[in-house]
């Protein structure tokens, strides 16, 4: 099972996004990887804070997200939205 | 000694004066080269690295809620990637090898750590800071399994100004703004955790100044200009005075006024429930922009009616005295929330955003919000004052005050207990300045939103560097939009405000005062600043340096008319 998300947190894959997308990786039993599309590297263990940082993955990038096991769905469905959720205070007055 | 300066980059808008006390976190961690590797017995070194990583995790969490309770759920947000870091699979198979490789674990963990800290160094922008915390979490493993004592941040001699390559996020966490008098460090910028620590701490700080620091000798007297970024060594006794002047304008937690007798109301911006506190320790009269947003990001499904109340009770109460501004929901394409179903939209911040999804898409939304508003009002410590976002007409805003009137209707047939708020409304388009007589003869308030106004006026986005020279309140036409919205509602019972990064500036209290506007609404940590400029202002020097600027033709013959005025009241 897999979906493509676009990056909505204007930090991009960085500091709090990204540990809240590790958290929910972790929450759940599917295997889970991610994948930046159209870079070289290949995909990375969702669950790993290094693996997930290191993409470097920005604001508006799309990513590829692949689940396997039981819960594989409602593993995407925790990881699309915090990926598609800005952070407060992305937006000021 | 004579008087030397360092230059850097000032963090918080506040200076402090005391000694030198140089923190080095990685001396105590020098390792001796590891002995034969037969010496070594790798499971009992497997296990003391595992005990050092559940020490660790024990630290952090400690760390996470003090910083939580000091500075808020957000910066303390930080340590939960450190938790993570610390549980990696990745970086605990590197130490993995290491150890079965027959290494002592602290070894282990400095060769496990070195590849992804490398990886990470190499990288652009701020993924830098990743090297950071990673070399925080393998000082703080190494230390444990060394043994290493720990500089006590939390317990330093009164007036210390604590100076170190680096401030880690569990290092500055634990300073106590009550006892330290700032620190500086060589590396870092604006925007880096050390900076954002400083700001939320009040702490007069300076960053980035370089190597030219590590030269600077225990127990130097400094002072620090987190303004300027200017760190003076072995002051002068009237640099050190005019900074002590300035050391943290005195908190006045009653109302100011001008020293003619005008008083001006000083208030706090608030995004979120934790720094209600923070406002009131810093003596705001009130909140003047109380942000709803933190209700409805990060969740599934809107909050209802009661959630919605309790936090608005709260705000209200933490100001018994004062006014609560709080602002309806403000989002549109440019902060999507997933029950929202935004759409995308080329231009989001001339799209479907703030009232005009109010009135629109988001319509029982915002009636649910009214109604948890208008209970909490009745209910509440404080006086309530409810503001829209976005308004470009004079319609919006009547159809606005028909929605608050249709719910306190509502209400009072369901005999609920309720109370009608002042209703009032953001000037953050151009349109409403120019329409700011109309909207003030059918409104309570007006509050100018000077960071939308700003990017509206000079068309020029705020998030965008390369016209960041356009995005400026100082520029003459955004200062003529404000003064004809004051205009607009002179003769009126409307009062106006501001919120936004201009009202917190106190190199603008005269202006602002000088074109009229009843209150200034900022963030927390400039209020004292603020407070202190409002009550050495005269009503009459700051009428004409207002008329002065107005007639200005360039943002340079402004920012010069300002400077002129601060020199002639020091002088």
């Amino acid at each position: 099972m897999e979906r493509t998300v676009t990056i909505v947190p204007e930090a991009g894959l960085h500091a709090r996004p990204a540990s809240q997308f590790v958290q929910a990786a972790n929450e759940h039993d599917a295997e889970v990887t991610i994948e930046k599309v159209g870079s070289d590297g290949g995909p990375v263990n969702a669950g790993s804070m290094l693996a997930v940082t290191s993409l470097g993955a920005a604001h508006s990038d799309e990513v590829r997200l692949v689940a396997e096991g039981d819960d594989a769905e409602a593993a995407l469905d925790a990881l699309e939205e915090v990926l598609s959720t800005p952070e407060a205070g992305d937006s000021e007055e | 000694m004579s008087e030397r300066t360092l230059s850097g980059v000032g963090a918080t808008p506040l200076s402090g004066v005391g000694s030198v006390v140089w923190y080095r976190p990685g001396e105590a961690l020098e390792l001796d080269d590891p002995p034969e590797s037969d010496a070594v017995d790798p499971a009992a070194e497997r296990e003391r690295f595992e005990e050092a990583r559940d020490t660790a995790r024990e630290e952090l969490e400690t760390e996470r809620e003090r910083a939580r309770e000091r500075v808020g759920d957000e910066e303390a947000a930080v340590f939960d990637a450190h938790l993570q870091f610390l549980d990696d699979p990745q970086i605990g198979d590197a130490v993995g090898d290491q150890l079965d490789a027959g290494l002592p674990a602290e070894h282990a963990v400095r060769k496990g750590f070195a590849g992804p800290i490398e990886q990470f160094e190499g990288m652009e922008g701020r993924m830098t800071e990743r090297a950071d915390d990673l070399r925080d979490i393998r000082d703080r493993l190494v230390r444990l399994l060394v043994g290493g004592e720990r500089t006590d941040l939390s317990a330093l001699p009164e007036g210390s100004v604590v100076f170190a390559e680096r401030l880690t996020p569990s290092d500055t966490a634990q300073l106590d703004p009550e006892v330290v008098s700032g620190f500086v460090t060589a590396t870092g910028g604006r925007t880096s955790h050390a900076a954002i620590f400083a700001r939320s701490l009040a702490l007069p700080a300076v960053v980035g100044v370089g190597d030219d620091l590590f030269a600077v000798e225990e127990g130097t007297a400094v002072v620090v200009d987190g303004d300027t970024g200017d760190v003076i060594l072995d002051p002068t006794e009237e640099t050190r005075a005019a900074a002590a002047d300035t050391d943290r304008a005195e908190v006045r937690p009653e109302p100011v006024a001008t020293s003619d007798g005008e008083p001006i109301e000083v208030a706090a911006n608030v995004g979120q429930p934790a720094e209600l506190a923070g406002a009131v320790e810093q003596g705001a009269d009130g909140i003047g922009l109380y942000r709803t947003e933190f209700l409805f990001l990060e969740r599934e499904s809107p909050p209802d009616e009661d959630e919605q109340y309790e936090a608005y009770v709260d705000a209200l109460d933490a100001f018994p005295e004062g006014r609560v501004v709080v602002r309806t929901l403000d989002v549109g394409g440019d902060k999507p929330i997933p029950y929202l179903e935004l759409p995308e939209e080329e231009n989001p911040f001339l799209g479907e955003r703030g009232v005009r999804r109010s009135l629109g898409v988001d319509a029982g939304l915002f009636e649910t919000q009214l109604r948890a508003l208008l209970r909490a009002a009745a209910d509440g410590a404080g006086d309530l004052a409810v503001m829209v976002p976005m308004v470009a007409t004079v319609e919006e805003f009547e159809e606005a005050r028909e929605a608050l009137d249709s719910v306190a209707a509502d209400l009072e047939s369901e005999g609920v207990a309720h109370e009608t708020p002042e209703f009032g409304l953001m000037i953050e388009t151009p349109s409403a300045a120019f329409m700011a007589d109309e909207f003030a003869a059918r409104t309570e308030f007006l509050s100018i939103g000077t960071n939308d106004l700003t990017q509206y006026v000079m068309a020029a986005s705020r998030g965008n560097e390369r016209v960041s020279e356009l995005h400026d309140p100082r520029h003459p036409a955004v200062l003529r939009a404000i003064a004809r919205t004051v205009e607009g509602a002179e003769g009126t019972d409307a009062w106006v405000g501001m919120c936004g990064e201009m009202a917190g500036d106190p190199d603008l209290t005269e202006l602002l005062v000088g074109l009229g506007l009843d209150e200034l609404s900022m963030s927390a940590v400039t209020i004292p600043d603020v407070k202190a400029n409002v009550a050495e202002t005269d009503g009459e020097a700051a009428s004409a340096l207002a008329e002065r600027t107005l007639r200005a033709s360039t943002k340079r013959e402004v920012e010069q008319l300002i400077t002129d005025t601060i020199e002639n009241t020091k002088s």
